[in-house]
């Protein structure tokens, strides 16, 4: 709300000088609208993931639709509604996506800064920004050992303030952003976090805070990048819950590599993230450990709107204990090993019918459910080490 | 053009119009082949295009990668920028990104899409034909497209791109 009214200020202040600087042209002249709609069908052979998926799940719809206005050429306004069903995860609610200003403060043809206000996408890795939009996508699912969609929003967005700059030099664009602010959460945090949905609430310390720095050699065939997110949970435990009062401290952290030619793109990221609990009580002692999650990614364009995907990706709970053994033991063999890591081959086909709908067909090969959601799967005896995944997904934009 | 006049003097009575149509298919292939290699290469040297209201002579590919990608908001005169563009698969885009921008089209629509899509830009503006580019940008003062050729244009300038 402090952020909208900091805008509408803003914009009180600069909005009329432009218009009438402008003169004839309306202001809204530069309004574009834009959105997509996808709608997929997901089997898979052992374990629940993005609804009941061994009987065949359609419970992944995506729905979004943006509108974007510049006030002048300083200043962008943009919004965007996103309704996300997701299996047993999201119901499909409209959320406001993001919503922002988008002020360049000084460009030239050598560089460009600028700040965005108000909730703005993370830019962690190559897709975060725009991860629930089918078209941006690599495949039907983003590689789920560093995209996790059992807990997507934690990384999703920030409400709060995000400097970027960029430069632009002979050899090649260098660009920074830096963030903070309070990130968007909802419950699926408890239960991933907590694996398990207890009474009580998380909140976030003003610890929040992001970094991330790209830097492509001239026609943007190599890119590199490094993206982190630091933040800090707080738990607020309701009257019932058996936990206390803790903190649970994030960083997530990825480097990323991407290769272009005319047919290939090469893709490559790593991520780190070390995660510490404290002061939860003794039910939930102590504990820290670091995900850790890589894949590498080759699309092949047989036809410019016919697209091929492989993927080979491995996730971890913890990197010390990658076989899950370690943690098993602790709770008694209550969590099977191979519920520590995840090794995942996907082959995907992507045809762009025409300008507006896009179909596309996923295989994936599973070893292990690290990357399956504890809210979808709560029965942990229920769990499969190998499984098979077969998805379809249609997409319409405009 | 010397080996068909010398063989048809050095031998003017054997056989002379077999030699005369063995040796005119080569030369009419040849002179096929030439056109198809001159007038084409001059139809796909797309050329960028700006309003009269721009008053660059010359931009680097540096810069014109920059325009078409939404990066740079203002001409050097403070004149903002409208960009013009045809349709993905239009055989004209496809060679000016490649040609021109020295990018693929695939990572312009990337680059356009994580715009759109996260709100921290707009996509150009996208026009059906060469012909109606042509009018867009005449008529918006600070447009910027491009043309296969522009001679056959007189309401726009050339922008060269070093």
């Amino acid at each position: 709300m402090r952020h909208l009214l900091l805008i509408t200020a803003f914009l009180a202040m600069l909005g009329p000088t432009s218009a009438h600087a402008e003169g004839s042209e309306s202001l809204w002249d530069g309004l574009q609208v834009h959105g997509f709609a996808s709608q997929a069908a997901i089997w898979t052979s052992e374990n629940r993931f993005f609804g009941n998926s061994p009987e065949t799940s359609f419970a992944f719809t995506e729905i979004g639709l943006n509108a974007s206005l510049p006030i002048n050429p300083r200043i962008l306004l943009s919004g965007q509604l996103l309704a996300r069903r997701a299996g047993d995860m999201y119901d499909g609610t409209p959320e406001l996506d993001y919503g922002l200003a988008d002020i360049t403060l000084a460009s030239s043809n050598e560089q460009r800064w600028g700040v965005r206000v108000g909730r703005v996408k993370n830019p962690l890795g190559i897709y975060n920004e725009t991860r629930d939009v089918p078209f941006t996508r690599p495949g039907i699912f983003l590689p789920q050992v560093i995209y996790y969609d059992k807990i997507r929003n934690l990384a999703l967005s920030t409400d709060g303030l995000m400097f970027y700059g960029e430069s632009y030099i002979d050899q090649g664009a260098l660009s920074l952003t830096l963030g903070g602010g309070q990130p968007v959460i909802d419950d699926n945090v408890g239960w991933t976090f907590l694996r398990n949905n207890y009474d009580g609430e998380f909140q976030t310390d003003n610890k929040t805070g992001l970094v991330q720095l790209w830097y492509s050699t001239p026609g943007e065939r190599f890119k590199f990048g490094l993206s982190g997110i630091m933040l800090s949970l707080r738990f607020d435990p309701g009257q019932h819950s058996p936990l206390r009062s803790g903190t649970t401290d994030i960083f997530y952290w990825i480097a990323s590599i991407q290769y272009d030619t005319e047919d290939w793109t090469l893709s490559a990221e790593y991520l780190r993230e070390p995660l510490a609990w404290d002061d939860y009580g003794p039910l939930f002692p102590n504990f820290k450990t670091t995900v850790e999650g890589y894949y590498l990614q080759g699309t092949y364009r047989i036809r410019p709107n016919i697209e091929l995907l492989m993927r080979y990706e491995e996730g971890f709970a913890n990197r010390n204990d990658r076989d899950g053994v370690r943690f098993s033991t602790r709770t008694g063999g209550l969590f099977p090993p191979f519920a520590g890591f995840s090794k995942i081959w996907t082959a995907g086909l992507r045809w762009d019918i025409n300008r507006q709908w896009m179909v596309r067909a996923e295989y994936q090969r599973h070893h292990g459910t690290f990357v399956l959601s504890f809210r979808e799967n709560p029965d942990l005896g229920q769990l499969r080490e190998y499984w098979n995944l077969f998805a379809v997904q249609a997409a319409f934009r405009f | 053009m010397d080996s068909f006049s010398s063989s048809s003097k050095s031998n003017p009575w054997q056989r002379p119009p077999v030699i005369r149509q063995q040796s005119a298919k080569p030369l009419s292939t040849a002179f096929i082949g030439l056109v198809l290699m001159l007038w084409p290469w001059r139809l796909t040297a797309q050329e960028l295009i700006v309003n009269e209201s721009v008053h660059n002579a010359r931009i680097s590919q540096n810069e014109a990668r920059l325009f078409f990608t939404m990066r740079l908001p203002f001409w050097e005169n403070n004149l903002p920028v409208k960009v013009f563009v045809l349709p993905d698969d239009h055989p004209l885009h496809r060679q000016f990104a490649k040609n021109v921008l020295g990018l693929f089209p695939y990572q312009l629509r990337q680059v356009w899409d994580r715009q759109i899509f996260s709100g921290t830009g707009q996509a150009p503006i996208t026009v059906a034909t060469e012909q109606e580019m042509v009018k867009r940008v005449a008529s918006t003062p600070g447009g910027i497209g491009y043309v296969e050729s522009a001679s056959a244009y007189s309401q726009v300038r050339t922008l060269e791109v070093r």
